[in-house]
């Protein structure tokens, strides 16, 4: 083992111990360890070991996601998470993507509403090498014009192949947001206009850099099978030299309080179906009603034993599948910040019509809010719940684990509410369902979309 | 405040002038010794009706994969019986002699999961993961829905119009068009080659043609139920036997290997306007039962399948002519397929296939250096661990174990073998395998702009 920074860390080394919650010390339920601490330069850490199998995964978690992109370079939050792919200080182009493969790891990058994340899941005896990667990279960036230009063809391309060039493309993942929001921040296209994404220059990205990607910006993860003290020593080598900068205020995300029903259509000419997706605003994060809303989610949204399942597919055949979900598409209802809604859609026949779909799924959210939810239905949603909770934790080699982590740490200072969850869920009551479904499951509160299929010569607008 | 201008010197620096620092760069840490990583043995006990069952565990979250691998499929269907498996297999969830649909979706449920069903070409599988407390109780509940199936005529009807709208959304996705032309053309008439159910053919498919296909293809013989992850195995096999003790024999499986296309054919099917190709190019190769498939898997993984692989390379990092380009090494049993899969921008066809080519060429001309060789090595050796650190990756390790009959040394002596593969070995597996003039190329595009650039590609190499 070259272990080249030999000194333990912890106190001696002048860490701030922020938190540190020792395995199995709080309530009943399945305990993630946790070590959170920050460096001198504001990184936030979180070390969770678990030593099932000899894997690791090494996370870094920049707090800038594409809700705060600049106005006039829509996408390019996106584009920028990959020019940190392109060379850094120490490692030239497709050398960080070679160094992290020629370990046995896999890696990825992406951008979501509130974050933009860099991970490698590699077998453990490899954490040191992609630690100091991460931090090469976020020392500096070395690239050029032709890297930029690349990555801009990559990057179109990548808008092509899912969104241009497919049926239903941005439906519902963009189009619900842009149609739901009202703030510029949560509607505009994330994934960038083409002429936008085509007017980035390499001095954009050195500001966009300069402003948002630094160590007090940022929460680096460690999970899986490794040697705590030395890898307190090796975060401590590689990250404490990185500077701190004067972060930018953050804007204004707040959405106001929808009192009309919003419709929104488009005519699809690559679509042979017609599709129907509906959006709700979310209650804020960490109230009791977005717990209770977590719930809600389980039992009209989630599996083949829910309502809208039941009486959609099984009932009336009016599709073969719903789909539904909290920040569905980009992630779950634990790893975004700002304001989020429940989202759900379907495909369906031509001779079907949307507002009879409606009209079903009216019937099973008024059952929310006339009726307290029996009994088994609660305990059956609280069961569903908590499975999926352990199957988020358990995903790609507990890389969900480090994004939750990581999320909690980048929003709330407190990747300890992993250890949370369950509690707070167990505490919603059935009327608490009722009040919040009452609120929060108002047709005001909702937004309906529509793709239309159609030909060619008709897709010009919006067809009602 | 220091050090923040210099932070933002050195960024500018490194950002607009990248060069002069080249020379002082620093080399990354070395990475540690590898801890050993043997995946978990499992223990197998055949029943006396054949049906076999493989308890293998894994860590320590107290969850159990339950999963029933039955060997039939597409390659159980007639020409007049296209999807008919995947039909079945989707109606099985529909309800049971003793439960109800909705009883089946809520009793899965409330032990903390779900049971999925579902066909490919050789298997249908059925089953799920659920709290492990709740292990015996799934086990009773999969054996009732694959046992006492209820096949009524409304659900059949439900399903098949459901069937009907994915297979027209199916058949607008560029991709899929892509995929399921490139089967058509590689096997023609034999079962993998249809995908899609004409709309005609479907309207046929009644609950006494799905009962059939199950009384037909269902049994003990061809079935292998596979355990997974935290479990009281002497509980669970006593379940097991209680549940699936009285299941018949049935038929043993059909044995019924393509004769894949292996010359140069191209089509071009048109998509007007479309900003992108799609394209697939691939061949028939060895399959899993071959000493070559392991160096074979390492040749793919250099030249197409990794991140850093050359094509993707070349025709992304460097080209920018596409997003997510990626080759693999399909498998069936007794057949194999090399495919590179990839998404290019439309005045760029061409030259993707010419770059495609040209770097296959080069890899069967010219060994690989070492140092690139050991890296893509080492990544699937790592890729080996992470794959096989789940309860379904480690039964997904052990069907395609089952499928292809190579043994469990095929799983403890994975990572040696691929270690043990020579630059020279690869330029051989290339220059054996993936021959240009024998690949077959799928393209869905804009005729009008994509036509002409694939004139050069239509007759063997240009």
């Amino acid at each position: 083992m070259a272990l080249r920074f030999g000194r333990l860390a912890g106190a001696a080394l002048g860490l701030l111990a922020l938190a540190a919650v020792p395995a199995a010390a709080q309530q009943a339920g399945r305990q993630v360890p946790i070590e959170y601490y920050r460096l001198p330069n504001g990184l936030r850490v979180v070390l969770s070991r678990d030593t099932t199998a000899p894997t690791a995964g090494v996370g870094v978690y920049y707090h800038i996601g594409f809700r705060n992109e600049p106005r006039d370079r829509t996408g390019f939050a996106h584009l920028f998470e990959h020019l940190m792919f392109q060379g850094s200080g120490n490692l030239g182009k497709l050398e960080f993507i070679k160094l992290v493969e020629s370990n046995g790891g896999l890696l990825n990058g992406s951008t979501r509403f509130d974050f933009t994340n860099y991970f490698e899941m590699v077998p453990s005896h490899t954490i040191e090498t992609m630690l100091w990667a991460e931090a090469d990279r976020m020392k500096g960036l070395a690239i050029d014009s032709a890297n930029l230009r690349n990555q801009q063809d990559v990057v179109k391309n990548e808008v092509r192949v899912n969104v241009l060039n497919q049926p239903y493309g941005s439906f519902p993942w963009i189009d619900l947001p842009m149609a739901a929001n009202e703030n510029w921040f949560n509607a505009h296209n994330f994934y960038g206009d083409l002429a936008d994404l085509d007017a980035a220059t390499l001095d954009d990205a050195a500001a966009f850099f300069q402003k948002y990607y630094a160590p007090n910006n940022a929460v680096l993860v460690v999970v899986g099978d490794f040697e705590p003290a030395r890898t307190r020593g090796w975060i401590l080598k590689y990250f404490g030299g990185i500077p701190r900068v004067e972060l930018p205020p953050r804007p204004d995300l707040t959405e106001p309080r929808q009192t009309a029903e919003k419709r929104a259509s488009r005519v699809d000419s690559l679509a042979t179906r017609p599709a129907l997706g509906v959006a709700y605003h979310l209650p804020p994060r960490w109230t009791p009603e977005w717990f209770a809303f977590g719930l809600i989610d389980q039992i009209l949204g989630q599996g083949r034993d829910s309502r809208l399942f039941e009486a959609l597919v099984q009932e009336k055949g009016m599709t073969g599948d719903v789909s539904a979900g909290i920040n569905w598409g980009l992630g779950h209802q634990f790893n975004y910040e700002g304001p989020m809604l429940w989202m759900l859609s379907l495909y369906h026949d031509n001779g079907v019509a949307p507002d009879s779909i409606l009209a079903v799924i009216d019937r099973e959210v008024e059952g929310l809010i006339t009726r307290p939810v029996d009994a088994a239905t609660l305990a059956r949603a609280r069961t569903k719940l908590r499975a999926s909770l352990y199957s988020i934790m358990e995903s790609f080699s507990g890389f969900g684990t480090l994004d939750l982590l990581a999320s909690f740490a980048l929003f709330d200072n407190d990747p300890s509410r992993i250890n949370r969850l369950e509690a707070e869920f167990a505490k919603v009551t059935p009327s608490l369902i009722q009040r919040t479904a009452t609120e929060y499951l108002r047709r005001t509160n909702r937004t309906v979309y529509t793709i239309v299929p159609g030909a060619r010569d008709q897709a010009t607008g919006g067809a009602q | 405040m220091r050090n923040r201008s210099l932070r933002r010197l050195l960024v500018s620096a490194l950002l607009l002038a990248a060069l002069p620092l080249a020379a002082q760069k620093e080399s990354p840490p070395p990475a540690g010794t590898p801890k050993d990583f043997r995946v978990p043995p499992r223990k197998t006990i055949t029943l006396p009706n054949g049906m076999r069952v493989s308890f293998v565990r894994y860590g320590t979250v107290p969850k159990v994969a339950v999963s029933l691998d039955l060997a039939t499929g597409g390659i159980d269907e007639a020409a007049t019986e296209v999807q008919l498996a995947g039909l079945t297999a989707q109606m099985l969830l529909e309800g049971t002699t003793t439960r109800t649909a909705s009883q089946i979706s809520r009793q899965a449920a409330e032990m903390g999961g779900s049971l999925q069903a579902g066909a490919g070409d050789d298997d249908v599988t059925v089953g799920g993961e659920v709290l492990s407390e709740y292990g015996e109780a799934f086990v009773a509940l999969l054996a009732d829905v694959v046992l006492r199936p209820r096949f009524a005529e409304t659900d059949v009807a439900r399903l098949r119009t459901n069937m009907l709208r994915d297979n027209s959304i199916a058949q607008s996705q560029p991709g899929q068009i892509t995929r399921v032309k490139f089967r058509q053309m590689l096997f023609g008439d034999h079962p993998y080659g249809r995908v899609w159910a004409p709309e005609s053919l479907l309207a046929g498919y009644s609950a006494e043609r799905v009962a059939a296909f199950w009384a037909r293809n269902a049994g003990a013989r061809r079935a292998h139920l596979y355990i997974s992850g935290v479990f009281d195995e002497a509980r669970l096999e006593r379940a097991v036997r209680a549940a699936f003790n009285g299941w018949k024999p049935g038929a043993a499986p059909t044995v019924k290997p393509p004769a894949p296309v292996a010359h140069r054919q191209l089509e071009l099917v048109d998509r007007p306007d479309a900003v992108q190709s799609s394209l697939r190019v691939g061949l028939p190769v060895a399959d899993p039962t071959s000493p070559d498939w392991i160096r074979l898997t390492v040749t793919d993984a250099l030249v197409g399948g990794s991140f850093g692989s050359r094509i993707t390379s070349n025709i992304r990092e460097d080209k920018g002519y596409t997003y997510s380009p990626f080759s693999f090494v399909g498998n069936w049993p007794r057949t194999g397929l090399w495919v590179q899969v990839a998404d290019v921008t439309t005045n760029v066809t061409g030259a993707s296939l010419k770059e495609i080519f040209y770097e296959v060429d080069r890899l069967r001309k010219e060994a690989p250096p070492a140092a690139e060789l050991t890296g893509i090595k080492n990544n699937l050796a790592g890729v080996f661990t992470l794959q096989n650190s789940s309860r379904y990756g480690l039964i997904g390790q052990l069907q395609f174990v089952d499928q292809h009959g190579l043994g469990d040394a095929y799983v403890s002596s994975y990572v040696k073998n691929v270690l043990a593969v020579t630059p020279e070995e690869v330029r051989r597996t290339a220059e054996r395998y993936l021959d240009p003039a024998r690949m077959t190329i799928t393209v869905v595009g804009d005729k009008k702009t994509v036509e002409p650039q694939l004139e050069p590609y239509r007759a063997g190499v240009p």
